[in-house]
């Protein structure tokens, strides 16, 4: 359930950036894409190809627009693709690469205070403890938890400061906070996150709470399924009196102000382990190793 | 809307609804639950940084407040035309510094809380205490709404002004 939840509320993010992912993948000026009826264009165009060039025999080698590629027994002899282009890039990963590590403040993860206990399935993380019978549980994911406002601050910082001005990366994801007492069959979930006006970016002072609840339901214990027929408050239109008793109840379980400013030190450190992984594992792929 | 609350702050653990609930009653005394009130509950060096910047004083307090009415006659409510006008402004508690005192007088944090509210409260209401003789008249009012207070809820606040002082 938590996975479901955890998913759905990172879903909406994802979903968008893939739609303009897909939309800046595509390149302008493939006459395929442009013409219309283009799919039933394709296969007749693929068959005139092979007519006229019969195998290797035909001697006719199809070559790519115009990227050079190297001789696959200088390259790595795997006989796969290896172009000018790969090299430079993997040459640029690995300078990516070392400055990240350099940056990188530490190693191993920061500790949350509070007794918490970390668990880490790749990008998800969930922390759990045990409190008078009660086990408390939150989870995020640190992918897509930058928030995009920062990023282009951190570019136009580029241009303008030098690199000790940059502000700071920091991740501040959704979380999910799930309760359950003991022998319960249902959890009380809180769905959270970090208004985006609060962080300042070190630029003056906001005035909201570090973090906030947007919507409770209750779900059924466990790894069950997402409930969509449990209903679900959300805190738009919310008493604020009913709404400070809810802090009030998270706080008494260790999640407040503190521990929100642990969590987001903890996911800004996983997730810069986690892209200094992807890096490492992107050059490993480009380089053919 | 009534009162946003907002803790910024991880000094002091704050209950939330105790202090909305004492806030409202404060609110109810007074007669002024049909305007908005901002409660920003901040750490000594947030409510350091304000009182510099605002006052030029350079050291961490107890409460400052920002009233949207500037020209108050001391207890005269505004009478707004616009609903965007029924907002009396915005109180920052100095919760790290309230919480410093309350461990060296032994009193209970959030009943000097709701004292200190009171008393930003008044301000927002156009109370001042510059001269011995706004200080008296601050003085009054604040006793009469926290003896209003002891009455409904048993308990017994005293008035955050003690004696007069120029500087404070």
């Amino acid at each position: 359930m938590l996975k479901s939840v955890v998913r759905a509320v990172g879903a909406a993010v994802r979903l968008s950036s893939a739609a303009s992912s897909a939309a800046r993948a595509l390149p302008l000026s493939c006459p395929t894409l442009r013409s219309p009826g283009s799919a039933t264009i394709r296969p007749f165009t693929r068959s005139l190809w092979m007519l006229k060039n019969n195998g290797a025999s035909s001697g006719y080698r199809p070559k790519l627009l115009s990227s050079k590629v190297l001789n696959p027994s200088v390259s790595c002899g795997c006989g796969g693709l290896h172009t000018e282009g790969d090299k430079a890039f993997g040459e640029f990963l690995s300078d990516e690469i070392k400055e990240e590590k350099k940056i990188q403040k530490n190693k191993s993860l920061p500790k949350m205070s509070g007794g918490w206990e970390l668990e880490m399935n790749g990008t998800e993380a969930k922390l759990t403890k045990q409190l008078s019978g009660e086990k408390i549980t939150v989870t995020f994911n640190v992918n897509n938890s930058i928030p995009p406002n920062f990023e282009d601050e951190v570019e136009q910082g580029q241009q303008q400061k030098s690199p000790e001005d940059e502000p700071e990366i920091v991740s501040t994801p959704n979380f999910v906070i799930e309760v359950t007492k003991q022998g319960g069959k249902h959890s009380l979930v809180f769905d959270c996150h970090f208004p985006e006006d609060e962080m300042s970016h070190g630029e003056g002072e906001e005035e909201s709470d570090i973090f906030a609840i947007r919507e409770v339901s209750f779900q059924p214990e466990g790894d069950s399924d997402w409930k969509e027929t449990s209903y679900t408050l959300n805190t738009d239109s919310l008493d604020w009196a009913l709404y400070d008793h809810m802090m009030d109840f998270l706080a008494d379980r260790g999640v407040d102000n503190t521990f929100a400013d642990e969590l987001t030190e903890l996911s800004t450190a996983i997730e810069h382990k986690e892209y200094i992984k992807f890096l490492e594992d992107l050059q490993s792929f480009v380089n053919c190793k | 809307m009534g009162v946003v609350l907002r803790n910024l702050q991880k000094v002091v653990p704050l209950r939330r609804a105790r202090l909305r609930r004492d806030v409202d009653t404060l609110r109810h005394i007074l007669g002024i639950q049909k305007f908005d009130l901002g409660i920003i509950c901040v750490d000594n060096r947030r409510i350091q940084q304000i009182n510099n910047l605002y006052r030029k004083k350079n050291a961490p307090t107890d409460v400052l407040s920002f009233p949207f009415y500037e020209d108050l006659r001391p207890g005269k409510l505004p009478c707004p035309l616009h609903r965007d006008e029924l907002n009396l402004g915005d109180i920052f508690l100095g919760v790290e510094f309230v919480m410093n005192q309350c461990q060296k007088e032994s009193l209970d944090l959030h009943g000097t809380l709701t004292a200190v509210t009171a008393h930003g409260i008044c301000h927002l209401l156009g109370y001042r205490h510059e001269t011995e003789e706004e200080w008296a008249e601050m003085l009054q009012r604040e006793r009469y709404i926290l003896s209003e207070y002891n009455r409904l809820t048993g308990r017994h606040l005293e008035p955050l002004m003690k004696a007069f002082s120029p500087e404070t």
